[in-house]
């Protein structure tokens, strides 16, 4: 793969795949197959022939593992990704000073307004630098997204990114015990900027495996992983820049300890969060498991987190009135 | 995991992905019907590009013997065990087995490289681990891997064709300092990643997929820690900035025209903007083709079986590198 696919290609990418995703619908209720199930829709994304009806054998074989169930064809996918990175867009943009175009916010669904937020006066031209390149690169996502979604991406859902009394940063470090009272203002030092950030980042890049998992057209999954790649490079950038501070600053990386914990206890009894604190001899900036490979979240598991909640509910935290979209129910964790 | 162990998860994943792959095959077919369907053989492992997965897989493996072996001497001053480096009883393609010779273990100054370096050591180990046990019998053995300092080495044929250094008997240490070490490890470190990018949309097997995934993820990590110490250390020790960016050059020049990889160094300008991570303008991560991956392996731009890191080439099927 030497160059990206152009927006034309994936807004076909995705046509086809709905197309596709019909096709079976309609070839499978000929043959009265039980549907419902998500990992059966994908087992059948990309065919292009209507008659190409799975037989009985397939149909029993294809039982779909439980875990599978969070987001039910490629748009929905898009979607949900789309939810992310509206809020973490919005979190560097603020930041940065760098605001969205209204442009950029359209879509189906009840759009929503960001509360909170304001440009930090960095004290290391380090961390504005990275500010700036995760500001650039989260707003890239959106637009690249939303050119494979097209008509059908949902609008921004209304975003709490403040760090006062009523602040979803506020409530999640307190959840976390990084402060016991008060506030958590994310914007007012470079050290707040960093942990608040790797707060939501990590999560995003869980939450992009598991979607990465569901989605059937290889054009989009194409896609979709080099956006994981990157959201992935950012996490590793801002876990470095916490474990170096963090010589200096072991707050830092206590911090970022208490912060995976409160990770973990929002989204299940699986252990699916790793703080950087490694051994005295190694680091821990990448969170993987005994095999070395990255951490998968469903879209339930990631949205107890976004959503400050371990239960079934459809919003709170960074998103006061849920995302946009199918995909908007937490886990019951 | 070999055949009789896989879980029932897997195993029902797998069944997923085996429909997923009826069908992907069938698209060239002018109409798949019922007995076209029945023609083909649906059973575990089945599915008409298990070879490719084990083809891609056998070729991450040559990528992870190259890094685990280069971080685990740099950092422990061992390389992996014996019974982590041979053939399985029955390889595909090409299988020379070969020694990682010319590694040592580096004396870091700032322990802060020291701890990064036993970080990935460890999860690169544990890819080479979990690629060989998904393998089985048809893992690939290690290569011959040159990971030495000679002035004909790969470490400094590269670094003098990308002007890092300069003079036919220049030699490169990547294990005299810290700064080699780095300038070593980010050669390698944007590769793995660009290559699994590419991967995860053709891997067929929806387990393996997770896998790649994760790799790539993993990998992206580990290419973040190099690439953000190179920057940060970058804003006293200039050269750090620019050699890499002469890296990425190289690599470039390596892989064919398109534009697929780039240095570190920001913008210019009153609000300067990193560039820890290297992406198209739509915010995706670069990705490359497993040709041009061999390109910068074998320190070829040529359509070649060898060279480089690998002296006497990679094993497995997917061995040679692309005509630049």
């Amino acid at each position: 793969m030497t160059d990206t696919p152009s927006s034309e290609q994936l807004m076909d990418a995705l046509a086809e795949s709905r197309a596709a995703r019909r096709r079976f619908l309609l070839g499978a209720s000929r043959t009265g197959l039980a549907l419902g199930t998500v990992a059966l829709l994908d087992a059948c994304g990309g065919s292009n022939s209507g008659t190409a009806t799975p037989t009985p054998t397939d149909s029993s074989t294809a039982t779909p593992s439980p875990t599978a169930t969070s987001v039910i064809n490629d748009q929905n996918a898009l979607n949900f990704l789309i939810n992310i990175e509206y809020l973490t867009a919005q979190f560097y943009a603020a930041a940065t000073n760098t605001p969205l175009a209204a442009s950029l916010l359209t879509g189906t669904g009840t759009q929503g307004a960001v509360t909170g937020g304001h440009a930090v006066t960095f004290a290391d031209p380090l961390v504005a630098q990275y500010a700036r390149e995760l500001a650039a690169d989260d707003l890239a996502h959106v637009g690249f997204l939303r050119s494979m979604l097209g008509s059908a991406v949902v609008a921004q859902p209304a975003i709490n990114i403040d760090g006062g009394a009523s602040g979803a940063f506020t409530a999640a470090m307190l959840g976390a015990g990084v402060i016991g009272s008060g506030t958590f203002d994310p914007y007012a030092s470079d050290e707040n900027f960093l942990l608040a950030a790797y707060f939501l980042t990590d999560v995003a890049v869980t939450a992009y495996k598991g979607a990465g998992l569901l989605i059937t057209n290889a054009t989009l999954l194409n896609a979709v992983a080099g956006i994981m790649a990157t959201e992935a490079y950012h996490a590793g950038l801002l876990r470095t820049t916490l474990y170096a501070k963090g010589a200096t600053t072991p707050a830092l990386r206590t911090n970022a300890g208490l912060i995976s914990n409160y990770r973990d206890s929002l989204d299940g009894t699986t252990d699916l969060d790793q703080g950087i604190t490694g051994t005295a001899t190694a680091s821990n900036i990448t969170p993987a498991d005994a095999n070395g490979f990255a951490f998968t979240r469903t879209a339930g598991q990631a949205l107890n987190i976004f959503y400050l909640n371990h239960a079934a509910v459809v919003g709170g935290g960074f998103f006061p009135a849920g995302m946009n979209g199918v995909t908007r129910t937490s886990a019951a964790s | 995991m070999t055949d009789d162990q896989q879980p029932i998860d897997s195993v029902m994943d797998e069944a997923v992905s085996e429909r997923r792959q009826f069908f992907r095959t069938a698209l060239g077919a002018a109409a798949v019907t019922v007995a076209g369907a029945t023609a083909l053989t649906i059973g575990p492992r089945a599915f008409a590009d298990t070879t490719s997965d084990v083809d891609y897989l056998n070729f991450a493996l040559q990528l992870a013997y190259l890094e685990a072996q280069f971080y685990n001497f740099a950092a422990f001053g061992t390389g992996l065990p014996a019974g982590q480096i041979t053939a399985g009883s029955a390889p595909t393609g090409t299988n020379v087995a070969g020694a990682a010779t010319g590694a040592r273990q580096v004396t870091f100054a700032d322990p802060l490289v020291a701890q990064y370096a036993a970080e990935i050591a460890q999860d690169k180990a544990a890819h080479v681990a979990w690629l060989r046990g998904e393998l089985g019998t048809q893992t690939s053995a290690q290569p011959a891997i040159d990971l030495g300092t000679a002035a004909s080495g790969a470490f400094s044929t590269a670094m003098r064709a990308a002007g890092v250094i300069s003079g036919a008997s220049a030699t490169f240490d990547p294990y005299a300092s810290d700064e080699n070490f780095l300038l070593a490890a980010f050669l390698f470190a944007d590769v793995g990643v660009s290559a699994l990018r590419g991967a995860v949309a053709v891997i067929a097997d929806a387990t393996h997929r997770e896998v790649v995934e994760g790799a790539m993820i993993t990998d992206a990590h580990h290419a973040a820690i190099i690439r953000t110490t190179l920057y940060a250390k970058g804003a006293t020790t200039t050269s750090l900035r620019t050699n890499a960016d002469a890296i990425s050059n190289l690599r470039d020049q390596l892989d064919g025209t398109t534009e697929d990889d780039q240095g570190i160094s920001p913008t210019t300008g009153s609000n300067p903007v990193a560039n820890v991570i290297p992406t198209y303008a739509d915010g995706t991560i670069l990705g490359r083709a497993n040709g041009g991956v061999l390109n910068i392996a074998y320190l070829n731009s040529a359509q070649v079986t060898k060279g480089g890191f690998f002296p006497n080439g990679v094993n497995g099927t997917v061995t040679t590198s692309s005509a630049n």
